[in-house]
């Protein structure tokens, strides 16, 4: 029987739902999860429509591919699974690898660069915190767009998502090795550029 | 709350990180999404065949294209095309020569006139008695022969076809 409303219900247990054919199940994976995986994927191609279409393939792809889940895993390991590799597909097809916070490299117009531009939200602080907190994540944004995309995507998944090493590792298809190089490599980095901050 | 594994100056940029907002895509992404799964869109799974304006006949909700006429010309190239195949499929498959059985029509049409003509030559050159004596019993003679040829050429086709069937089978 399933649930009126998902908000108490597991993952896997929202996964079953769809592999059912249930609509709202599908829609619930959606809402949970179009924030992290459009986050995730705009920090690393820093355009939104880009991202938009990106996050669109992730989503049509995992959903569509939803009877083939195992829940033994974690859904969002999967998912993101399948957002880096497309994102990261991608940007071995255009070669982007860093752009300005001001917006995408290819932006030719004014409009343009508005649009792919980062728009940070604050939440209930005073306007000087906010300018501040604002700045702040701005200059973060700025520090994370500078790095490698492989960097990108393991330090937001490690800092932002809370994944294990472990989980990046197979998120991200690298050795355990790997990871906390980049890791390790990508907070020297932020460090860098962020030096001020401390 | 992932463990601190960082070293101490670190701590403020991790925080700035933990800190950093989610960000939303636009107005309708869900609906996007959704109207590409093909569970919930069967019509996006399978393609439907684009109407064309002329077309009236409908099958299982799709629609078909009507047969279309034929002109003489093509009803002729049709058939001489179809007659052909099947003369060449004959003779690839059961090995009937095509000359054969154009000889094997022509020889029963005019058999009996060429019967007729030969008794009239005969009893001219060898005077009718003579004639009377070698027509004695030759109907028998006839059916015997043609028993004998059809048996021939009746195990002969059997055995062409046999091997052309194993040749197949074995290719």
């Amino acid at each position: 029987m399933p649930p009126k409303s998902y908000t108490d219900v597991s993952d896997q247990q929202v996964v079953v739902f769809a592999q059912e054919g249930r609509e709202d199940a599908y829609r619930e994976l959606i809402k949970r999860y179009e924030r992290p995986v459009f986050s995730l994927i705009y920090r690393m191609v820093r355009d939104t429509e880009t991202a938009e279409d990106l996050a669109q393939e992730t989503f049509i792809k995992v959903l569509n591919n939803i009877d083939r889940y195992r829940p033994e895993f974690k859904f969002s390991s999967w998912l993101f699974k399948i957002a880096n590799n497309i994102t990261i597909d991608h940007l071995r097809r255009r070669q982007i690898d860093t752009i300005s916070i001001e917006g995408a490299p290819d932006a030719l117009t004014g409009e343009r660069a508005r649009a792919t531009a980062v728009t940070l939200a604050s939440g209930g602080e005073s306007p000087l915190e906010a300018m501040e907190s604002r700045e702040l994540g701005e200059s973060i944004e700025k520090a994370i767009a500078k790095l490698r995309p492989e960097y990108r995507a393991c330090i937001i998944l490690r800092h932002v998502e809370d994944y294990s090493y472990d989980e990046i590792a197979e998120i991200v298809k690298l050795p355990l090795g790997t990871v906390k190089t980049y890791i390790h490599r990508a907070r020297q980095e932020l460090r860098e550029y962020l030096g001020d901050l401390k | 709350m992932i463990e601190h594994d960082f070293p101490e100056d670190f701590t403020p940029i991790a925080a700035e990180l933990q800190r950093l907002p989610y960000l939303s895509p636009s107005r309708g992404f869900a609906d996007r999404v959704i109207s590409r799964i093909d569970r919930l869109n069967p019509q996006t799974a399978l393609a439907p065949v684009p109407a064309h304006a002329g077309l009236e006949l409908h099958q299982g909700g799709q629609a078909v294209a009507p047969r279309r006429r034929m002109g003489p010309v093509r009803v002729v190239g049709t058939a001489v095309a179809g007659v052909g195949l099947v003369a060449v499929a004959s003779f690839l498959f059961v090995g009937i020569d095509i000359l054969t059985a154009v000889l094997a029509a022509a020889v029963g049409q005019y058999s009996l006139v060429a019967a007729a003509f030969a008794a009239e030559t005969g009893a001219l050159v060898l005077g009718s008695e003579a004639m009377a004596y070698m027509q004695a019993g030759a109907l028998e003679a006839v059916l015997l022969y043609l028993t004998l040829a059809l048996g021939l050429f009746g195990g002969y086709a059997g055995i062409r076809t046999a091997a052309s069937i194993a040749k197949r089978k074995a290719a």
